[in-house]
């Protein structure tokens, strides 16, 4: 292949209940669903709570705060709209608030990020809408365990 | 509801290229080679299950194979149904047979499977990541399946202080076996070492080329069957001792624990209604997409302590001549992955060594044995014991 051209990276497909959670994205707000009946906080939003089945449900504006849970730094693009940024990271944060959801760790060296890593939420322009990522966070805070090498 | 059931026959294609072999022409070869070789008789098959071929082909999926398989050979069968559930779809398979065959819904079920892993470097990697990963939550941040399967590598390295080289050792002990197994991928080639593996292309942390499995082509089938009928086509069927089944999550992102995946729960059950525990275990065959499988569900399934997976590669005792073999025909890593039929090999190779038909490689205690598969991104989980005594 010589085709040099880098396609643009996916968008996420809307599915039923997280229209709001990418229009506040968009608008560079993290926002987290959140149960009335139950007061679960819960990840990725849908139409009910995976707690309750509860379908009352509104959105809290999260911290944007959390740690690495795990990750992978990919060196080989599985398909051609990364081709420009391997190695990149694929993780899962673990939020503040409890959840978890995947993202990539963006700003920095892939080889300083770490499990237990504090990281903040950062927002990637994907053209039409924006998508939450995180990005290492300003000041260090001291986790449980030393980070293994 | 009760009685004795078993795996009667095997027969596993050898894991290869075939392009002049569409899926449907690699089931049919696969059901021609498992009649050539336990000169089974179409009276002999009363239940039939089958996979969609085509699913990680990309081609159009063939949803209804099990009637083309039936039409095909001429038989009517009183059970029967064309399922998917990843790598754990045989497993399933012979779960759902053993059910229906204590039923007395039929005499013998075949459980059959040809597939076509897509080639990564031409769209397959997307395709797959695609079919994998939440499509609004996952699949926008660029996944790929080793990068997924790498964040229980990681957690268990965090966790545990496992390292890269301990992972890599699966991979060397894998390909110890295949080298002795004429039907393996890799047979004729060199030994890998731990340097081999680290040295090999970078794919995604802590995954070099030689940690993942080897994407080719092929299918198996297995006949289960009840106790009349098994000990009419076995000298020493590979009786069904225990089975468990258990679905976790379907995206990964939304694994509640990843040294806790499912695994675990679904050998308890099969344990516990085999009457046995992992100590009477003389083997294990554990789907290996990855080296991180064997070593992290060698915890899961009791096999080893937690935390001491990695030792427990480095120690050599997988290999042949070693303690505890574990993936003796090679694994997906050495044998080959043959997309949607991959997870027959490990009950294929489970099944031979009980019933002592494993070749060069057979092993000398091989009386009671542990296989388990699991589908999606280690989503969903069978365990499997087999036993020469029912
Ligand atoms: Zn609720």
């Amino acid at each position: 292949m010589n085709d040099t051209t880098i396609p643009a990276k996916p968008l996420p497909k809307m599915t039923p209940g997280a229209e709001h959670y990418w229009q506040s994205a968009t608008r560079e707000q993290f926002v987290l669903p959140h149960c009335k009946a139950c007061a679960k906080v819960f990840f990725y939003p849908r139409v009910w709570c995976p707690q309750c089945l509860g379908q009352e449900l509104d959105w809290v504006h999260a911290s944007g705060r959390g740690v690495v849970y795990s990750f992978s730094v990919v060196h080989q693009a599985p398909f051609p709209a990364y081709r420009g940024d391997v190695p990149y990271v694929l993780a899962v944060i673990e939020l503040a608030e409890g959840p978890r959801m995947m993202a990539n760790v963006l700003h920095c060296d892939p080889a300083t990020v770490r499990v237990g890593m504090p990281v903040e939420v950062t927002f990637e322009d994907r053209g039409e809408m924006k998508i939450p990522q995180f990005q290492p966070a300003p000041f260090l805070r001291r986790t449980s365990r030393p980070w293994p090498q | 509801m009760t009685g004795a059931v078993a795996i009667a026959a095997v027969s596993e294609m050898k894991p290869a290229r075939y392009p002049d072999k569409d899926g449907h022409a690699l089931y049919i070869e696969v059901v021609r080679q498992l009649l050539a070789e336990w000169h089974l008789k179409p009276g002999d098959i009363q239940g039939l299950l089958a996979c969609p071929a085509g699913m990680a082909g990309g081609g159009s999926a063939d949803i209804f194979v099990h009637e083309q398989l039936y039409e095909e050979l001429g038989i009517h069968p009183l059970y029967g149904d064309t399922m998917n559930a990843g790598g754990a779809t045989y497993g399933y398979m012979v779960q759902r047979a053993a059910v229906a065959i204590r039923q007395g819904l039929a005499d013998s079920v075949l459980c059959i499977g040809a597939g076509k892993f897509p080639k990564v470097s031409t769209g397959g990697a997307e395709l797959m990541a695609r079919m994998v990963s939440h499509e609004a939550f996952e699949f926008p941040y660029g996944t790929f399946i080793p990068a997924i399967y790498a964040q229980v590598a990681t957690r268990h390295m965090y966790e545990f202080g496992t390292t890269a080289e301990q992972f890599a050792e699966v991979a060397v002990s894998s390909r110890e076996w295949a080298l002795r197994n004429p039907q393996a991928a890799t047979y004729g080639t060199e030994p890998l070492t731990v340097a081999k593996v680290r040295a090999s292309r970078p794919i995604a942390t802590p995954f070099h080329l030689y940690d993942c499995s080897i994407p080719l082509e092929g299918g198996a089938a297995i006949l289960v069957a009840n106790e009349s009928v098994a000990k009419r086509i076995a000298r020493q069927p590979a009786w069904l001792l225990g089975m468990g089944e258990y679905h976790s999550h379907r995206n990964i992102h939304q694994a509640a624990d990843l040294k806790d995946i499912g695994c675990g729960r679904a050998g308890r059950m099969a344990y516990e209604r085999a009457g046995l525990g992992p100590g009477d275990m003389q083997f294990a065959q554990i789907y290996d997409a990855f080296s991180v499988n064997p070593l992290v569900f060698m915890e899961e399934l009791g096999l080893c302590p937690r935390g001491k997976g990695g030792a427990f590669f480095a120690s050599g005792a997988a290999r042949p001549g070693g303690n505890f073999p574990v993936n003796t025909y090679g694994g997906l890593l050495s044998f080959g992955h043959t997309g949607d039929a991959s997870g027959l090999s490990m009950i294929v190779e489970g099944a031979r060594q009980v019933m002592g038909v494993a070749g060069d490689r057979q092993l000398p205690r091989a009386d009671i044995g542990v296989v388990h598969s699991y589908g999606g991104m280690m989503s969903e989980h069978s365990t499997l014991i087999l036993g020469r005594q029912s």
